[in-house]
């Protein structure tokens, strides 16, 4: 189960760079220390960890929803660590998909996937057409008027995916994308992340327990006691969380 | 935006409903109480000019228009006053009706303008101080005509005529000659107040200004919104309205922000989405804060109906349904809205500073 690689990255994908990260929580536990990360555009890398091991941490600073203590993180030219209105990040360069879908009950399919383009006060017609078409892609444009409520957890998900691209980012940042579905829908959530990659060069971070995710990846990575290590194809699998 | 505001007002109808009714609260009281104190300044208006006079003098710092003492000697002097056409004294008995309380009884000289201004629907002017002429209001509820006997402060006078001015007050009273109440009253040689009629070449507040300085202890009325502050007791009434709308608007907003604040705290990982996915701060609290402006105005929809329909039973509660009529304006209901509006804004402002200090990765992370 490997994915066909672009043999260059297109110029849509954004460049990931991380130094020297360390975040501490309570009680001055170091979440990451001392991590640095570098991604390529277009790339598409699997991290895998332990639960409790840092992986969202990485994502919520990855994606400047969360400053290091120390460390720097730059995507392309931009240190997003450091930068003064991180949400103009958010609302920019990355798209977010989590575990849980996370949408917003109350707002039916299209209405969940327009809230980037809502945020970067895109107009009505143009976000009607660009979240119809990002659904399209994730194959739900046929339920683009359902609440989350009338979705099964596979397409909750592909709503998710639907809404992290709508805006078109470089980065998109997966938390656990399968973690609640069931095999086949995991696949499809996957293949769809994957051909994020493959057809707009856009770069991807996943992290995920599962191990068919390693399938699909360019690189795969280890969280293990705060740093990351390369994860070779044939080495042991992950203990379950 | 104005659609993801409706589909969550939409989405809880129960909770919407609930915050509406907080301000929908706070805008009825505010606007049934500002029918009853503008048909009661409308009323005092009505008291203050009788006769249709440019002036009605008072007594300064009278508890009430009705309870203000003028020495007749005044009169003589009002008259010789330049750019006063004429001044005729009045006394008012009140509760001087046992048939009807809310009746008041005029005594006014036979020969002065209030009484000669008087058009007579039935019968005659009075001949002899025993008669009296009845508003046809009165006299449809005393059912008296002409030649009927009606009992005034414990005398048997007869009704000589009934009259129509159109002003409900003199409609639903009586009049007397001065010389009468007078006697009536127990109040000789003093009258309640002094209507006075202005030359048309003199300006209204010049003349104001002159009575006030020729006539100190004098307060000169011209317009029926100076005729609450005439009285201590209007000052009074005003003074208590202002408290209790001000006390309305802060339990309308206080009940709002309680229950905007429990549904933010209830919708915060919908917000930490909503950050996580590019919404600025200030963009999620402006959505709190429309959704809060937006119940405001359904509130006030509702409380300008409940304020509307409550005024006059309100009136009747305080038993002033008899001269009092509620005044329901334009610009009461403009406030009505703008107050609705303002109280959702207010309620809401709280919760939207809450949002704006959520951290999303916190709150993501807990979900």
């Amino acid at each position: 189960m490997t994915r066909s690689r672009p043999t260059s990255a297109s110029s849509g994908g954004a460049r990931v760079r991380a130094e020297h990260l360390v975040r501490r929580f309570e009680r001055d536990t170091a979440v990451l220390r001392d991590m640095s990360l570098t991604v390529e555009p277009g790339e598409l890398v699997a991290i895998a960890g332990r639960s409790g091991s840092g992986k969202t941490t990485l994502l919520q600073l990855l994606g400047a929803l969360d400053r290091p203590d120390a460390g720097d993180i730059w995507i392309d030219d931009v240190c997003v660590s450091a930068v003064r209105h991180p949400v103009l990040v958010r609302r920019e360069v990355v798209g977010f998909v989590f575990q849980l879908h996370h949408l917003v009950p109350a707002l039916t399919a299209a209405g969940n996937v327009e809230l980037p383009l809502v945020a970067a006060r895109v107009g009505a017609a143009e976000r009607r057409r660009r979240s119809r078409e990002a659904l399209g892609r994730v194959g739900l444009d046929d339920r683009a008027g359902d609440r989350p409520e009338h979705l099964s957890g596979g397409e909750r998900q592909r709503v998710a995916i639907a809404r992290a691209i709508v805006h078109r980012p470089r980065l998109v940042l997966a938390d656990e994308p399968t973690g609640a579905l069931d095999r086949a829908s995991a696949d499809r959530v996957l293949e769809l992340l994957a051909r994020l990659c493959s057809e707009d060069g856009t770069t991807v971070v996943a992290v995920s327990h599962d191990p068919t995710l390693g399938g699909y990846a360019d690189r795969r990575l280890l969280l293990e006691e705060g740093v990351l290590r390369e994860h070779a194809p044939g080495a042991q699998p992950l203990p379950a969380p | 935006m104005s659609g993801i505001i409706l589909t969550n007002l939409l989405r809880r109808p129960g909770r919407t409903l609930l915050t509406a009714l907080g301000t929908a609260l706070g805008v009825a009281t505010i606007v049934a109480l500002l029918a009853v104190t503008d048909g009661l300044k409308q009323t005092a208006g009505q008291l203050v000019r009788l006769g249709r006079a440019d002036l009605g003098l008072f007594q300064a710092g009278a508890a009430d228009p009705t309870t203000s003492v003028l020495p007749l000697s005044l009169v003589a002097r009002l008259r010789a006053t330049p750019g006063v056409a004429d001044a005729t004294p009045i006394i008012l008995l009140p509760e001087a009706v046992p048939a009807d309380p809310a009746a008041i009884v005029f005594g006014s000289p036979p020969d002065g303008f209030l009484q000669q201004r008087l058009v007579l629907s039935a019968g005659r002017r009075p001949a002899a101080p025993d008669e009296v002429l009845v508003g046809d209001r009165l006299a449809a509820e005393l059912h008296v005509r002409p030649g009927a006997a009606t009992r005034i402060k414990g005398r048997v006078l007869k009704v000589a005529g009934v009259y129509h001015s159109g002003v409900p007050f003199e409609d639903g009273g009586a009049m007397l000659s001065l010389v009468q109440a007078e006697r009536l009253g127990g109040r000789p040689s003093e009258a309640t107040t002094i209507a006075v009629t202005l030359r048309p070449d003199v300006s209204t507040a010049a003349m104001k200004r002159r009575i006030k300085a020729r006539f100190p202890g004098l307060v000169a009325i011209s317009e029926p919104s100076e005729a609450l502050r005439a009285g201590a007791n209007g000052r009074l009434i005003s003074q208590a309205a202002t408290v209790i709308v001000v006390l309305a608007l802060i339990i309308g907003a206080v009940a709002v922000m309680n229950t905007m604040l429990l549904a933010t705290l209830e919708r915060r990982g919908e917000f930490a989405i909503m950050s996580a996915v590019g919404w600025s701060g200030p963009q999620v609290a402006a959505l709190v804060l429309a959704e809060g402006m937006a119940t405001g105005l359904l509130g006030a929809g509702i409380g300008l109906a409940l304020g509307s329909a409550s005024a006059g039973p309100l009136v009747d509660a305080l038993g002033a349904a008899d001269y009092v009529h509620p005044q329901l304006t334009g610009w009461g209901f403009g406030q009505g809205l703008l107050v609705g509006g303002a109280l959702g804004i207010l309620g809401g402002l709280y919760p939207a500073w809450r949002v704006t200090r959520l951290r999303p990765a916190a709150v993501l992370a807990s979900r």
